[in-house]
């Protein structure tokens, strides 16, 4: 089942999220991307239910691009959590609502700090330090809670991601086989091999 | 009664003009300089600009604008409008992505500029559009550098190189005389410049380039650079003036020799 | 000739101009000067008012206004103020339409609204005045001051037309020729507010018709950084806070003015 990690550190978030398209319980394909570069520092982790996802990822991906393109600067990821949380808000409560649920991570270049955002298919938002969707959440976030350290340098955070995914493989029934990983900072968004 | 023929929009005089049309022609005439040339695989585009004033901040000053990564817009005429515009064709850039998935071409967001414009030429109670635009870029998976120009009317057209604002028709003139197919990124640098300076008195700190190579790479040259372009035009133009004063001279002095050998015959030669 | 194309709406003329906006330009550049000036930890406004009359009724004023605004400086929001020359009702509608877009920016961002883009908003519906069948332009040119984390502090200037542009200084209304020359001579670079408020003064003090300045003819702003939050703070100066800056930087009334007018 759908899981997805992120947390901040030392000058970077980091996001991961599993690659497994699946129907019912059968896996369509196994090296899905399932997390959206929205600018030069802003990452959005996406799940919930498939056709959903991607129509909402589109609709933000393009909409964030297309303020970008008009203001000559990106929005910074307060604003952009922001308007995400308003855009799911104003879905529930139309006639066909997205479920979705989001990690939004960034890193603002004006007062250089990394952010993450918790954001779920109700409108809910929370700015935290670290975040979990789906069934990983139940395993990781204990994990997180003891280990996670805001101070931490990228090795210490990586490390600390692979603790969680292990403890998720080792314990969750429908555990995903693959994650992608990706890490957000000064330099802009990179993806890293896990 | 023929004053009422140009106040509403949507009707002809009775000789077939839309006057307001024109009109808003005269309003780009007033514009300062645009041009855009197209190389073998590059395309540039370059403005005249007004001079900053000294307490004036130059960052809000713009007359090139990107549409979407791999599209630059250039303007002649007035800005408010321009700015107007310009928003719709950025939103439509993205809105296209959204719906196909696919970047638009050159020649898609110029048809739709120039439909807005023409929008603006019929329906009732406004005025048009007071400018006509240059769209450069290049087209996804394509190599080709594109150039095209919309007018107020809503006439859209690619060109290899044109001008619009003011002066206009002498760049072009400048243009047609000197632009060949397949010129290199240099050439076309310098044939932008060259051109603009046929009309920019003041020099390099009024030019303003914008040079695109390939999809989505853009960079505007910056002054420095401009300038060292522009001084080897000047050498060049230079070097061209002093070649004719010698060829002058040298059949001057030819024909003065002609003249003298010819001794004691009155007849003056130098009137051939 | 001209008159053919200078009535109703704004068309164009023969030589591709639009008179409305001219004569719009025209109708702010007699009327009261705003002068905005740009330093580099803040932004001063000051203007000068134009409805005066023995028998105004200042009382409300005295508090500042409504928000803090007067009859000129308006407070668009926590991060811009505004200075209005032209035709005070247009502006009026302006400022109104300036503070929902502020707000709904707010709402929809969570952020104050950047200040060229409220700027932006602005030039849009006036340029939309000047295109759209029936409707005149709007007579009014502002000055925007404001505080935003993507350019820091800025000034902006918008006209008629719904053009903009930045700058460091810059004066509209009348006499703006004069301001700007001053202006032009006197700028400096590195410009603190302390030194920026002075400047204003002086330059208020030789452009405004009358001989002393005293608050019942000018109003006065400044948009800093609160020391403590580090957030954009305005002050719009009341009446009697100008009249102590003005003695302050001796520009204010003599004593025997006061002296002569009570007698």
């Amino acid at each position: 089942m759908e899981c997805s990690f992120a947390l901040t550190g030392k000058g970077y978030v980091l996001i991961a999220a599993d690659t497994t398209a699946a129907r019912s319980i059968v896996k369509m394909k196994i090296d899905e991307d399932k997390i959206k570069s929205l600018g030069p520092h802003l990452l959005m982790a996406y799940s919930g239910e498939p056709g959903d996802t991607t129509q909402f990822a589109e609709y933000i991906e393009r909409n964030i691009r297309l303020y970008q393109i008009r203001n000559l600067y990106p929005l910074r990821p307060p604003s952009a959590a922001s308007w995400i949380r308003r855009a799911l808000a104003d879905s529930l409560r139309s006639r066909k609502p997205y479920s979705v649920n989001l990690l939004l991570g960034g890193y603002d270049t004006s007062n250089h700090t990394p952010s993450l955002y918790w954001i779920d298919y109700l409108g809910t938002q929370a700015e935290v330090p670290f975040a979990c969707h789906g069934y990983g959440s139940y395993f990781a976030l204990s994990l997180l809670d003891r280990y996670h350290d805001p101070e931490a340098n990228l090795e210490e955070g990586l490390a600390v991601l692979r603790r969680c995914i292990d403890e998720v493989s080792k314990r969750l029934v429908v555990s995903p086989g693959k994650y992608r990983v990706k890490v957000v900072d000064k330099d802009g968004i990179r993806e890293i091999e896990f | 009664m023929s004053r009422s023929y140009d106040r509403a929009l949507t009707v002809f005089s009775p000789d077939g003009h839309l006057f307001q049309v024109e009109y808003a022609n005269e309003a780009v005439r007033r514009g300062t300089c645009a041009v855009g040339v197209r190389g073998k695989d590059i395309v540039v585009l370059g403005v005249e600009k007004k001079s900053v004033l000294q307490l004036q901040d130059p960052r809000t000053v713009r007359k090139v604008v990107m549409l979407d990564d791999h599209i630059c817009l250039a303007f002649a005429g007035l800005t408010a409008d321009g700015r107007v515009l310009i928003d719709k064709a950025r939103m439509e850039c993205q809105s296209h992505r959204l719906t196909v998935e696919d970047p638009v071409t050159v020649e898609y967001i110029t048809r739709h500029i120039a439909g807005i414009q023409q929008r603006y030429t019929q329906s009732g109670g406004v005025r048009p559009f007071g400018i006509s635009t240059l769209i450069v870029g290049f087209d996804p998976h394509d190599t080709r550098p594109r150039l095209y120009m919309t007018e107020p009317s809503g006439i859209y057209s690619a060109w290899k190189a044109n001008a619009i604002g003011r002066s206009s028709k002498t760049v072009r003139e400048f243009l047609e005389k000197n632009h060949k197919d397949d010129l290199t990124r240099e050439e076309t640098i310098k044939l932008t410049i060259k051109s603009l300076l046929e009309v920019v008195q003041t020099g390099a700190k009024n030019i303003e380039i914008s040079v695109m190579e390939s999809y989505g790479k853009v960079t505007a040259l910056d002054l420095s650079q401009i300038e060292a372009i522009v001084q080897e035009i000047e050498r060049e133009k230079e070097a061209e003036a002093e070649r004719k004063r010698s060829r002058l001279a040298a059949t001057a002095a030819g024909q003065a020799a002609m003249s003298s050998r010819a001794g004691d015959a009155a007849q003056p030669s130098g009137q051939q | 000739m001209a008159r053919r194309y200078d009535s109703r709406t704004t068309i164009f003329s023969p030589e591709g101009r639009l008179y409305q906006i001219e004569y719009a330009m025209e109708a702010i550049s007699h009327a009261g000067t705003v002068l905005g000036l740009l330093a580099k930890d803040g932004v001063v406004l000051a203007a000068e008012k134009k409805v005066t009359g023995k028998l105004l009724d200042m009382s409300g004023a005295k508090e500042g206004g409504y928000g803090g605004s007067g009859e000129k400086i308006f407070l668009l929001n926590s991060n811009v103020i505004a200075g209005v020359a032209g035709i005070t009702a247009d502006a009026n509608s302006l400022v109104n339409y300036a503070r929902t877009a502020a707000q709904r920016h707010l709402f929809t961002y969570n952020e104050d609204i950047p200040v060229e883009m409220l700027a932006q908003r602005l030039c849009d519906m006036k340029q939309g005045y000047t295109q759209f069948g029936g409707l005149r332009p709007f007579g009014v040119s502002l000055l925007y001051a404001g505080y935003d984390p993507h350019y820091e502090f800025q000034l902006y200037h918008s006209d008629p037309s719904g053009n903009y542009s930045g700058w460091k200084a810059t004066c509209i209304g009348a006499n703006n020729g004069t301001a700007q020359s001053l202006l032009k001579q006197e700028y400096k670079d590195d410009i603190t507010v302390e030194e920026a408020i002075g400047l204003v003064l002086r330059v208020m003090s030789k452009t405004m018709d009358s001989t002393t300045l005293g608050s019942e003819k000018l109003e006065f702003a400044v948009l800093t950084l609160d020391r403590n939050t580090k957030l954009p703070k305005a002050k719009i100066y009341k009446p009697a806070e100008i009249d102590a800056l003005l003695q302050q930087h001796d520009l204010g009334k003599k004593d025997e003015d006061t002296e002569m007018g009570s007698a």
